[in-house]
Formats: C-alpha cells, sequence, structure tokens
C-alpha cells in the first residue's frame, strides 16, 4: 500500500510549463548536443594545471565559459583552460609496469616549430597533469622531445600533447572570476554545522 | 549623509538583484544545454547572494533583517523594476533579459566602486568577478545566437524589442537622486543609462540584431515606486510560501 | 543521486563465450591487482555493456532527481535554505553532466543517453517517481536519500572503470555539503514548531517505503550478479548496502524524536542484520516498470526541457546563417 496517489503536479514550475506549445519529440540528430572539450583547472597558484573532464559546447570559446562553472563553482581554483578534445594528441595507455614513453620513438624533424603542451598519467584511475611546454614540429616530435626533457624517473601511463594555440588560457583580465570562490560557504559542508542546534534539542528533550 | 537616499538606492537594487535570481533560478533543471542549465543556475545563486548582501546593508542601516524584508512584503512595497518580475518565457527572453540586466548591472557596480558609502564600494569591488562572468556569459551567447541561424536571429529579435521597454526602466530615477549624486554615493540613474545605452549598441551592433531607435521606445517605468506587473504578487506569494507557514519559525 | 540494485539484468551463461580467454585472463588479473580499467583498453562486451547501463542510469537518476528538490527552490524558506536548495540542484545536473561523460567514454552517445531516457528505455532511481508534498519531504529527501546515495556511490568509487572513478570523485566531494544541508534542514524541523516536527514526520511516513525500496531488491530475489562483482562493477549486494543505511541513519532519526513507520523495525545483534517488515517489492516492480504517481511527469518535464531548447542547440550547430538583414 502507498500513501502517494497519483495527481496533478505538485510542482509550480511544471504547471507553468507551456505543455501546449511543445512539439512531439523525434530522436536527437547527431551533435545535437555539441562535440566535447577538455577541461583544465589550476587549483592553486604554483600548482600545474590538472584535467577535470568535458564540457559540451559549440565551440571554443563557449566551451571555456560553461567550463568555468560546470568545474570550478566549488573548492579552489586560479585558472582554468580548454581545448578541443580532436586536437589532443594521446600517446598509448601502459599498464602493469610499462612506461608510455617506451614505445615513443624520433620520428625526425618536420615543418616549422610550434609550442606544444605535454600532460602525464602517474595512475590509472587518476588524471592528467601537466608538465610542461615543447617546442617541436609535430604532436609525435613533441613526445619525442617531451621523452627527452619531461619524462622524468617516474612510470607515465600516458601522454597528451596539445598545440598551444589550440588552447583557450584565461586572460590577465580573467583572473577575477575567481575572487569570491573562496566566500562561497554555502556550497561547503562545514557551514552547516547542526551540531548546537541538535545539541539545544537533545538537552530541551532529556529535561 | 542622507539615509533615505542611500536606502532607497539599496533597497531597490537588493529587490531587483533578488527578484532576477529568483526568476532565473526557475531555469534550473529545464534548461537548453546540461553545461548551460549548470551556469545559469550559478549565476541565479550571484544574485540571490548580492540581494542577501544588500539586505545586509540595510539591516546595519536600521531595517529588519533580511528574511523578514524579503519573504513578508507585498508587492507594492517592492522597488525592483518591472523587467525582474515577468516570467521567464522561452530561452531566447530570459537571455535577452540577461543581457539587458546584466549589463546594467556590472556599469552600476563599476561606478559604485567609486562610492563614498564604504560598504557599498567594497562589496562593488568584491564582486567585480562575479559580474565579469555574468557579462562575459550574456556576450558570448547573444553574440552567437544573433548571428547563428533564421530562427534565432528572430526569436532574439522579437525578445529584445519586448524586453527594450521594460529594460529601460531599470534607470526610472529616484526622488534622491540630486543627493546621491552630492554626497557622491552613486553618479545616478540619468549617467548609467548612458553608458549602458552605449554598451548595448556596441554589443548588439556585433550581432545580426538589430537595434531599435531610443527615440522610438517608451519605458516602461513604475516599479521604482512599487507599480508592478500582475505577475509580483504570485511571485512573492509562491517565494514566501512555506516561509509564511510560521514567519517567526526557525527552517 | 543513485539507487541502486535494480539496474543489472540476469547475465545468461553464454555472454562470456567469443571473449578471447588470454585476453579476459589480463583484464581479470589487471581488476584483481587494483589496477583501474581506461576507456582505450580491451574489455569483454559485457563489461562494457553493464557498465554503460549503470553509469547511464546513474546519470538519469540524478537529472531526474533534480525535479523533486527542485520544486522546491521557489518556495525555500528563507535565504540561507534558498540559496543551498539552488547549489545542491546545481550539483544534480552538475552531476548527470559528469555520468553521461563518463558513461560517453564506452561508446554510447549522450543524445542516445537523453532519448532513451525520454522514450522510456532507460530506467533510474525509482524514488523520484514519487512527489515532494511539502518542505519537509523536499528535506527529507536532502537528507536520508542523499544519504542512500552517498552509501552507493562511496562503494562505487572503489570500482574498476577510471572515468566512473574519476567522475564519482568528484560527485563524492561535492556531495559532502549535501549530506550535512539535509541533516541541518531536518534537524531544525525537529527543534522547532509543533507544526514542523509534524511536516516531518509525515514525510517520513510517506518515504519510509520508497526509502526501503532505494538499494533495490532483496538479495534473495534478485538477479544472480557474481561476474559483476567479480569485475568490480557491482560492489556489494542490495542488502549490504541498505543496512549499511539502516546502521548509519537510524539512530540519527530516532535521535531527532520521529517515529519510523515500521513497528518490526529493529537490528537483531546476533546477527549484525537488521529486520523489518519485508518491503512490497511488487509494488516497487510496478513503479519503475512505469506505474508510479510522477514517472509521466518526470519524463515528459525531461522531453519538454530538450524541446524548448532544440532551437538553441540546432542554431549553434548549424552553419553561419544565410540569413541577411533586408535592404529596405
Amino acid at each position: 500500500m502507498t500513501l502517494f496517489a497519483a495527481m496533478n503536479s505538485l510542482d509550480p514550475r511544471v504547471n507553468r510549463l507551456p505543455t501546449d506549445k511543445v512539439a512531439n519529440s523525434s530522436p536527437k540528430a547527431a551533435l545535437d548536443q555539441f562535440g566535447t572539450f577538455e577541461v583544465f583547472v589550476q587549483a592553486k597558484e604554483g600548482k600545474p594545471f590538472q584535467h577535470e573532464g568535458i564540457v559540451h559546447a559549440p565551440n571554443l570559446e563557449m566551451a571555456y565559459v560553461l567550463a568555468k562553472e560546470a568545474f570550478t563553482r566549488r573548492f579552489t581554483c586560479v585558472s582554468i583552460y580548454v581545448a578541443d578534445t580532436r586536437s589532443i594528441h594521446v600517446s598509448v595507455m601502459t599498464e602493469g609496469t610499462v612506461n608510455a614513453y617506451e614505445s615513443i620513438d624520433d620520428p625526425g624533424s618536420s615543418g616549422p616549430r610550434v609550442s606544444y603542451e605535454i600532460y602525464h598519467l602517474l595512475k590509472r584511475g587518476k588524471q592528467h597533469v601537466h608538465v610542461g611546454t615543447v617546442e617541436a614540429g609535430s604532436p609525435d616530435e613533441a613526445m619525442w622531445k617531451a621523452k627527452q626533457l619531461l619524462a622524468g624517473e617516474k612510470q607515465v601511463f600516458n601522454i597528451w600533447v596539445i598545440r598551444t594555440e589550440d588552447i583557450r588560457f584565461t586572460t590577465t583580465d580573467d583572473k577575477d572570476l575567481w575572487l569570491t570562490l573562496p566566500e562561497k560557504k554555502f556550497r561547503d559542508a562545514s557551514d552547516y554545522k547542526g551540531g548546537d542546534k541538535l545539541k539545544a534539542f537533545l538537552e530541551s528533550v532529556n529535561k | 549623509m542622507d539615509q533615505q537616499a542611500l536606502k532607497e538606492l539599496l533597497y531597490k537594487m537588493a529587490d531587483d538583484q533578488l527578484i532576477m535570481g529568483h526568476r532565473n533560478s526557475e531555469w534550473t533543471g529545464f534548461g537548453p544545454l546540461l553545461e548551460e542549465d549548470i551556469a545559469f543556475s550559478s549565476m541565479a545563486q550571484d544574485k540571490i547572494g548580492h540581494s542577501l548582501a544588500m539586505y545586509t546593508m540595510l539591516q546595519e542601516l536600521g531595517e529588519q533583517d533580511p528574511d523578514t524584508v524579503a519573504f513578508t512584503r507585498n508587492a507594492d512595497q517592492f522597488h525592483n523594476c518591472q523587467l525582474t518580475e515577468l516570467p521567464n518565457g522561452e530561452y531566447d527572453f530570459s537571455l535577452i533579459r540577461h543581457f539587458l540586466f546584466d549589463t546594467a548591472e556590472a556599469l552600476r557596480f563599476e561606478m559604485l566602486t567609486r562610492s563614498t558609502y564604504e560598504p557599498l564600494a567594497q562589496i562593488a569591488s568584491k564582486i567585480r568577478g562575479e559580474l565579469r562572468y555574468h557579462t562575459m556569459h550574456a556576450q558570448t551567447w547573444i553574440k552567437q545566437l544573433g548571428s547563428a541561424t533564421e530562427e534565432s536571429i528572430s526569436r532574439l529579435q522579437k525578445s529584445l524589442e519586448y524586453a527594450l521597454p521594460y529594460a529601460l526602466g531599470i534607470f526610472e530615477p529616484s526622488p534622491f537622486e540630486e543627493q546621491l549624486v552630492a554626497d557622491k554615493i552613486f553618479e545616478g540613474e540619468a549617467a548609467l543609462e548612458k553608458k549602458w545605452k552605449a554598451k548595448v549598441e556596441e554589443l548588439i551592433g556585433q550581432t545580426q540584431l538589430h537595434l531599435p531607435s531610443w527615440e522610438s521606445l517608451t519605458p516602461i517605468s513604475g516599479g521604482r515606486r512599487g507599480k508592478h506587473t500582475a505577475h509580483l504578487q504570485p511571485l512573492l506569494d509562491e517565494m514566501s510560501e512555506v516561509f509564511k507557514i510560521d514567519p517567526t519559525a526557525e527552517w | 543521486m543513485y539507487g541502486g540494485g535494480n539496474t543489472f539484468e540476469g547475465i545468461k551463461s553464454d555472454e562470456l563465450t567469443g571473449e578471447d580467454p588470454v585476453k579476459l585472463a589480463e583484464f581479470e588479473a589487471k581488476i584483481d591487482r587494483g589496477e583501474k580499467i581506461e576507456p582505450t583498453d580491451w574489455m569483454p562486451q559485457l563489461y562494457r555493456k553493464q557498465l554503460i547501463r549503470m553509469i547511464e542510469q546513474h546519470a538519469h537518476s540524478e537529472i531526474i532527481g533534480a525535479l523533486p528538490e527542485g520544486t522546491w527552490i521557489t518556495r525555500a524558506p528563507g535565504f540561507k535554505r534558498k540559496m543551498s536548495l539552488m547549489a545542491k540542484v546545481q550539483d544534480e545536473v552538475g552531476h548527470a553532466q559528469l555520468l553521461y561523460s563518463a558513461a560517453e567514454t564506452l561508446g554510447k552517445s549522450r543524445e542516445q543517453m537523453i532519448d532513451d531516457l525520454i522514450n522510456g528505455k532507460s530506467k533510474y532511481s525509482n524514488i523520484f517517481n514519487y512527489p515532494t508534498f511539502t518542505w519537509a519531504d523536499c528535506c527529507f529527501i536532502s537528507w536520508l536519500v542523499d544519504a542512500g546515495a552517498i552509501v552507493n556511490q562511496l562503494a562505487n568509487a572503489k570500482g574498476s572503470y577510471g572515468p566512473y572513478c574519476r567522475a564519482l570523485d568528484r560527485i563524492c566531494a561535492e556531495e559532502s555539503f549535501h549530506l550535512k544541508y539535509g541533516h541541518h534542514c531536518v534537524i531544525y524541523l525537529a527543534a522547532g514548531t509543533q507544526k514542523q516536527r509534524q511536516m516531518f514526520q509525515d514525510a517520513l511516513n510517506r518515504w519510509w517505503p520508497p526509502m526501503m525500496h532505494f538499494f533495490g531488491p532483496s538479495d534473495k530475489i534478485s538477479v544472480h550478479t557474481e561476474v559483476l562483482m567479480k569485475w568490480k562493477v557491482k560492489m556489494g549486494s542490495n542488502d549490504d548496502m541498505r543496512n549499511q543505511f539502516l546502521d548509519m541513519y537510524v539512530p540519527k532519526i530516532k535521535e531527532l524524536g520521529f517515529t519510523i513507520p515500521d513497528p518490526k523495525l529493529k537490528k537483531n545483534n546476533d546477527i549484525g542484520r537488521w529486520e523489518y517488515t519485508e518491503p512490497d517489492w511488487e509494488e516497487f516492480k510496478r513503479v519503475i516498470n512505469g506505474d508510479g504517481p510522477c514517472n509521466k511527469e518526470r519524463l515528459e518535464v525531461r522531453r519538454i526541457a530538450e524541446e524548448r531548447g532544440r532551437w538553441v542547440r540546432e542554431a549553434l550547430r548549424a552553419p553561419k546563417a544565410q540569413y541577411v538583414t533586408p535592404l529596405a
């Protein structure tokens, strides 16, 4: 037995929906939800940018605008940037004790040298982290350069390479966007200290 | 300093932000794209937060606490402009309203960073980043949709023409304009309106939308004097529905 | 938010034949040593299929779950509750976004997932098929339904699929305020006026049966999911999750002086398990298959939202307009 009965909507917003003006649905066209953009966040000054996820967006500028709230409306952030998923060049994904750099060979130089950003995945299940910038004539050459300059001691499971000019960075003026983030306490667990109220209530009940 | 002039200013700003934030929050879960739903909701939260800051300033000047002031007044006691209380309509109207209102809001707060009333100057400086996001968001959407397809352009055009007379109601002068200007609390609605018009012309000029001449528009005012559309009282009734079960209760 | 347990179909014994036994063994060894599976890894068809279903259902639960609480945003009493509830419901939309993104890595498009929600093909957590009559109903969801979801989420965060784990890490971090907020709301109702206390007691009476359904059918009538447990897709039995929830929250509800509407509910300390009136699993089946108070409304609201937004998406997907301003 249920204490609920089928009802007209109890939601005043729902009752305001223009139901009579809405056409029947048909299956969604391809790219109805747009393509995707990868989002990178810098939590604090001096910390590297870290990949956090994707946004669906019609273009790079809109991706930046939407990423800001999708990924940095909470916790700490001083900067973000985004890049089209299609502009990310990816190495093999290794497992066990194999280093992804082992399969990176010298592709030789080709084309004019431009700037590339390099990211490492140091553990499966974690996020890619920015490790540096190299100059190269192609993404493959950029991986080779990264192997020489950025590989380091730790095992790397996966490498991402993005041409710097494909990235929509945060401008100096835009840094103000996160000015009040530390103060948005209403989105913070610590702002809900029911303890005192609860204690007072329990004491009053036990009187 | 004339408290009445200052309070008048704070009340209308707070009421604008509360009603605008409340309207925009109605899109939560109903947006055209998940990511945009999230963004629009954030900005609505910002607006409510701004109104709370304003009502708190009013409380420091002797008015009642923010919850009482926001949740128990009737429509004729509210000083928001009518633009903010209009129903959300479709997304084209909500975006146009967001663009027109937030452009004014950002300019207003920029001017207030120079206010001689210290608390106001401080908050204006503090929230500049939030308002920067609001205008960045609005401009990106209007620029893109305003030059996209026949449908998006014609929808925005209709909404623009509908909203503009109401938007001009933002700048309805208060009885204390001279005082505010003389005391350097605020440079005044006339100065704000001038800057706003220039900004709107500049931004609409970057789209395929057509901005009617300002002379052809008749401002719809009255909100600042407690004269509202039929939409405000039902909005307030809904907003205060639970609160009024027992206004003395703590929720 | 997510109600688990009801999402898995029975595994047929022949679904694993045809999979390369060497690759399968390597795959299972990887999982056994705690290494996460990433999108480009080889994986059995069944793993991919069940994960898509599970993550997709979780995503749908979030976006649908935004509706019963979302209705109270415009009516929240006071600034604090208003802003908190807006942030919480926004998070639910955000979590849907994160989860769809994780499911996309397995090869199903977001377009297809949204279509399958609206056309009724995909399921979502059953508890959201019930209406929130009062502010207290909303508080019940914010506290106890969220609490249930967190029990599931914390378990699933230790699962084997990388993208789902990353999404859940983020979700669990954001959820921490939800639970505290919900509890805070109920404490205030408990400590408030008689009307407020009664409002929550009434809500508790209404929502307790759906809450007992939340973790899915009891183990003795559930489908066999051993291989999914082995692959760390399913992380605990329905009854295990339900017992964990009862352990944590029955004392907290009673502490506030409320009466849980099940006289049989008590912990059997000899066996370390809770005893309770067996939930009505026929009702559960009926509601999850479409016959609940709000099923039609929930899907219609989603459908309308998508339709109303269609022109927006189409405009930005289309190439630059051919339209030009008239000359005269």
